[in-house]
């Protein structure tokens, strides 16, 4: 990228940064009432009567993330085919997420109208050939469908997978996996000066999804050391290779709780359940998007770092509006935005098979 | 032939239950562009037909794997035309899926036959490998007693995790061998508990087993190839058979799937018009934009056709809407090549002047003139109508470029650049330098004046009484034009520019500088900076536009001086030589000349001609339509 792009990009950011929430802004937050948050986001359709509830929550979620891809859009023009490639490899994950709705819709079987109305809609950059995706009848012709695409490679390991056992935690966890190792590769292609901080924000996004990942996989559902390691995808930070050898080679939560290293270590000291585990290293990362944030230099990861937070931002948001909508006590809306510990914290290991 | 077509708004009040007969009518008339804005009356919100919808896109989507398949054809003829029932659609939808179960199953034979023919060449591969290894490789094939192993192949991007994996359960991996995306590997361990442990991650790895040739330990590995060459041909027969079997399928289907494609086709418009139906209750309401001269005739077929009471109002296009009306494209034959290099820059707005007819009369004479060659524009002609199959409608566009040239050409006196072979009917431009380039000068005076006067035309024709006075290109723009086109003349004459040209550009630049003024909104400096740049790029855009057309006399000039040098290298070679010469000369002269020329045409043509008048921002005329087999005056439709 030409220095007047990266000064442009990282003005930009700034620009765009100064909208995102406070870390102290969400209690707050939490309490807004539903004509409160349709009036400072905009977001009139919360208000419609004619509209069902989940209607509205739906309509609420799609407005949001459209307001996260129109950032995307304006942070990726001024960027190489390098950052435009990790920013997109990113956002994928949207295309993703309806990939997983479209395997879980015709699975049950589902109408098409009905997998549609749960679909985000998304840009072509980013989307799926939904319409080719739609017309399949079930998962493996789902499956293959995909296998003609972009996607080819995580289709067909997903679709042997599936053959062989009729797993969809085969298919989600493959497609998962696959997300991760792409913004991996797409992390490699940085030359020059953006490599190191691209790659160590990333690194944190791999630690953090690797931790939970690995209690998850081995404690929750029992998976073996192999099965385990080989779901996750090692970081170029904390959690590399040979760290995520060890770690999936212990016994128990307490064991791969202790073995963690600095800073994990002291931040997870004490957790008893997935939620709360999730919960501290969900901070860990926010902290180290703001520190880059604030303090780096490149405008890739800057820009990188900033979508996560705004991210974690229209999330919040959105899970207030729907708490709302569907008459959740004050109490449990903060609950759910980690506000506040759960009243029984579940006892490890069961606390993390609850949690999963 | 420049004005458009003129159109008409109509709104067709029909009952829910006629929508399907409706829709079905409007597509056989094929002049009822649909407009999908949403009605105004508040009341008509709904939207009907939503499950018909649904039924059509399943049934469709379902008949378009089929014909991936088997030949479907995509237009067959309708024959009689009916309205297509939800229950005749949702039973085509049920025979398909049925059909598709079938025909999946073809495509999912042929896929496993795939895979063993990639696992067969793995194989090759592997045993090409191990062939020139000088162990024992025939223990591998089963597990021992303590040792457990895999001999395989995975997508070459699982290995390191997967080696990883089979470390933590105290096997080791090898990789022998990468071919494209697949690694082959060797995996062994010690048998026991974690053995169990691999299987699944195996799975997931994507790991497909490579079966050890039996009679490997007998170093016979041709004996092996041969083996698996009769099962490659053993699996070339199950393709053929296969093939076969799906052939006979076919036939038994091939009536139902006909008439399936007939239903959807008779189907599409109700699904097509989807977006414009709103309805409240039983009242459904659609609207479109016609054709004025085809208005009675849909009336007509309409009252002829509903069983039910319908009300069809039409009434002109209001002036907030025009940006709304589609154009109808130009239909002459030998327009449509034009008109399609029209469309790369845009469709003309309801309204505009069509630039077809005036672009293809200067695209011929521009081209002529600068590429004028008796013999040379033979042979492009002589090409497009040899190659007319091949080129499309575009071989007309060919022939009439060669024609232009070859015209030029005998003006020029000019045939494969001698020029002394036949009697110029005109002048030869290499001779008569000053006189092509003032003949130039003033075609592009010409054009610069046609192009403003259109401009002009087709704001008055959008009331923009403003823009055609004081915008770009407009009357303002035009008297300046003209007074420095005539006080250059002066110039060229008397050796003065004239009063009068004088006070006219005078008068005409200070009445363009007061508009921007007027209409800037901006501080005081910003605007005194925008009015000067803006005023001052007037002047120079005028002059350098005009001076642009030069090109065109420096094309014929560089035309006969590029054939000047083929002949005199010509000249300078034996018999042979000088034909061989003539021959490669000329057909460099066609191939980059002629491309040149091209190029700098279609550049004069949508630089100084379009960008003046023509705002390319209109949308096409899209009738809808059943498909290419329908009858377009079919006898009267019953209902099923």
């Amino acid at each position: 990228m030409t220095a007047s792009a990266q000064s442009y990009l990282n003005t930009r950011v700034s620009a765009m940064a100064t909208a995102l929430l406070h870390a102290d802004a969400a209690p707050e937050l939490c309490r807004l009432t539903l004509p409160e948050i349709a009036e400072r986001y905009g977001l009139n359709a919360l208000l419609d009567e004619q509209i069902t509830p989940r209607g509205r929550a739906r309509a609420a979620e799609q407005a949001l993330l459209q307001r996260l891809l129109t950032d995307l859009a304006v942070l990726v023009r001024p960027m190489d085919s390098d950052g435009r490639g990790l920013l997109l490899a990113w956002a994928r994950k949207y295309a993703l997420f309806n990939l997983k709705t479209l395997i879980r819709g015709k699975l049950h079987g589902l109408d098409q109208s009905e997998i549609r109305e749960n679909l985000f809609d998304l840009p072509e950059r980013v989307r799926l050939p939904h319409q080719e995706l739609y017309r399949a009848e079930n998962v493996l012709e789902l499956l293959r469908v995909l296998e003609r695409g972009p996607l080819r490679i995580i289709a067909r390991q997903a679709r042997e997978s599936y053959e062989q056992r009729r797993d969809p935690f085969v298919l989600e966890s493959a497609v998962d996996q696959r997300y991760y190792a792409e913004l991996t590769r797409q992390s490699l292609q940085f030359r020059g000066e953006e490599a190191q901080p691209v790659q160590q924000l990333l690194g944190a996004i791999l630690d953090c999804t690797n931790l939970i990942w690995l209690l998850r996989f081995r404690f929750s559902f029992g998976l073996s050391p192999s099965e385990t390691f080989y779901q996750l995808v090692p970081s170029k930070r904390l959690l590399h290779r040979t760290r995520l050898l060890e770690l999936v080679n212990l016994e128990s939560t307490e064991q791969v709780l202790e073995a963690l290293p600095e800073p994990l270590d002291r931040l997870l000291a004490g957790t008893t359940n997935l939620i709360d585990a999730q919960g501290r290293a969900n901070e860990h990362l926010l902290a180290e998007c703001r520190r880059t944030l604030a303090r780096g230099r490149s405008g890739v990861s800057r820009a990188l770092a900033y979508l996560v937070l705004r991210e974690q931002d229209l999330r919040l948001l959105s899970m207030v509006v729907q708490g709302r909508l569907i008459g959740l006590t004050q109490e449990q809306i903060d609950i759910a935005a980690n506000l506040s510990a759960p009243p029984t914290a579940p006892d490890s290991p069961l606390g993390m098979a609850a949690a999963a | 032939m420049l004005r458009p077509l003129p159109m008409k708004h109509v709104r067709l009040l029909v009952l829910a239950d006629d929508l399907p007969q409706a829709s079905l009518t409007l597509a056989q008339t094929e002049s009822f562009h649909p407009d999908n804005r949403p009605p105004e009356a508040e009341a008509l919100r709904e939207a009907p037909g939503r499950d018909y919808r649904e039924r059509y896109r399943q049934a469709a989507a379902r008949l378009e794997k089929i014909a991936k398949l088997v030949r479907v054809p995509e237009a067959p003829d309708i024959g009689q035309v009916h309205v297509v029932h939800p229950d005749e659609l949702a039973a085509v939808g049920i025979m398909l899926r049925e059909r598709w179960n079938q025909a999946s199953r073809f495509e999912e034979s042929f896929r496993q036959l795939d895979e063993e023919e990639r696992l067969i060449r793995d194989q090759e591969a592997a045993l090409e490998n191990f062939a020139n290894l000088q162990i024992d490789l025939g223990l591998l094939r089963t597990k021992t007693r303590f040792l457990d192993f895999y001999v395989g192949t995975l997508p070459r991007e699982n290995v390191a995790r997967l080696q990883g994996a089979v470390q933590l359960a105290d096997h080791l991996l090898y990789k022998y061998l990468e071919r494209g995306d697949t690694a082959h590997v060797i995996i062994v361990g010690p048998r026991g508990e974690r053995e169990a442990q691999l299987s699944s991650v195996l799975t997931s790895a994507g790991f497909q087993a490579l079966p050890i040739p039996k009679d490997l330990a007998d170093k016979d590995p041709a004996r092996k190839r041969d083996e698996l060459a009769t099962r490659q041909a053993e699996l070339a027969g199950q393709r053929e058979a296969l093939g076969d079997e799906l052939r006979l399928w076919e036939q038994e289907h091939r009536g139902g799937l006909l008439d399936a494609r007939r239903t959807l086709l008779l189907a599409e418009p109700f699904v097509t018009l989807d977006p414009t139906i709103h309805s409240a209750g039983r009242l459904a309401t659609l609207a479109g934009w016609v054709p004025a001269r085809a208005v009675p005739e849909l009336a007509e077929r309409l009252e002829r056709e509903l069983l039910l009471p319908f009300d069809l109002t039409a009434r002109d296009p209001r002036a907030e809407e025009r940006h709304l009306v589609p154009t109808v494209p130009v239909k002459s034959k030998w327009l449509a090549p034009f008109a399609m290099l029209v469309k790369q820059y845009g469709i003309p707005k309801y309204g505009e002047v069509d630039p077809t007819p005036l672009f293809a009369f200067t695209f011929m004479l521009m081209f002529g003139s600068m590429f004028g060659d008796v013999g040379q524009g033979a042979v492009i002609a002589g090409l497009a109508w040899y190659f007319r199959d091949k080129l499309g409608r575009f071989w007309r566009f060919g022939l009439m470029a060669g024609l232009s040239s070859v015209l030029f050409g005998f003006l020029y006196g000019s045939i494969f650049g001698y020029e002394e072979i036949l009697p110029a009917l005109w002048n030869s431009p290499i001779h008569h330098p000053i006189l092509m380039l003032q003949i130039a000068l003033g075609y592009g005076v010409a054009f610069i004046v046609v192009a403003c006067l259109l401009a002009i035309y087709n704001r008055l024709v959008v009331r923009n009484l403003s823009g055609a006075l004081f915008g770009h290109h407009g009357m303002v723009n035009l008297v300046f034009y003209l007074a420095l086109v005539w006080g250059g003349l002066n110039l060229a004459g008397s050796g003065g520019f004239g009063i009068l040209p004088t006070l006219l550009v005078i008068a005409s630049l200070a009445a363009l500088a007061v508009y921007a003024w007027r209409n800037l909104d901006a501080p005081v400096g910003e605007k005194i900076l925008v009015v000067f740049i803006e005023t001052l790029e007037t002047v120079i855009g005028y002059v350098s536009n005009t001076l642009s057309f030069l090109r065109v006399a420096a094309f014929s000039l560089n035309h006969a001086a590029l054939s000047i040098a083929v002949l005199t290298l010509a000249e300078m070679m034996g018999a042979a030589g000088h034909v061989i010469t003539v021959i490669l000369g000329n057909v460099f002269v066609l191939v980059l000349e002629g491309g040149i020329v091209m190029i700098q045409v279609m550049r004069l043509q949508y630089y100084e001609g379009f960008s003046r008048y023509f705002s390319g921002e209109g949308h096409e005329f899209s009738p809808l339509r059943l498909g290419d087999g329908a009858p377009k005056t079919s006898a009267p439709a019953r209902r099923s």
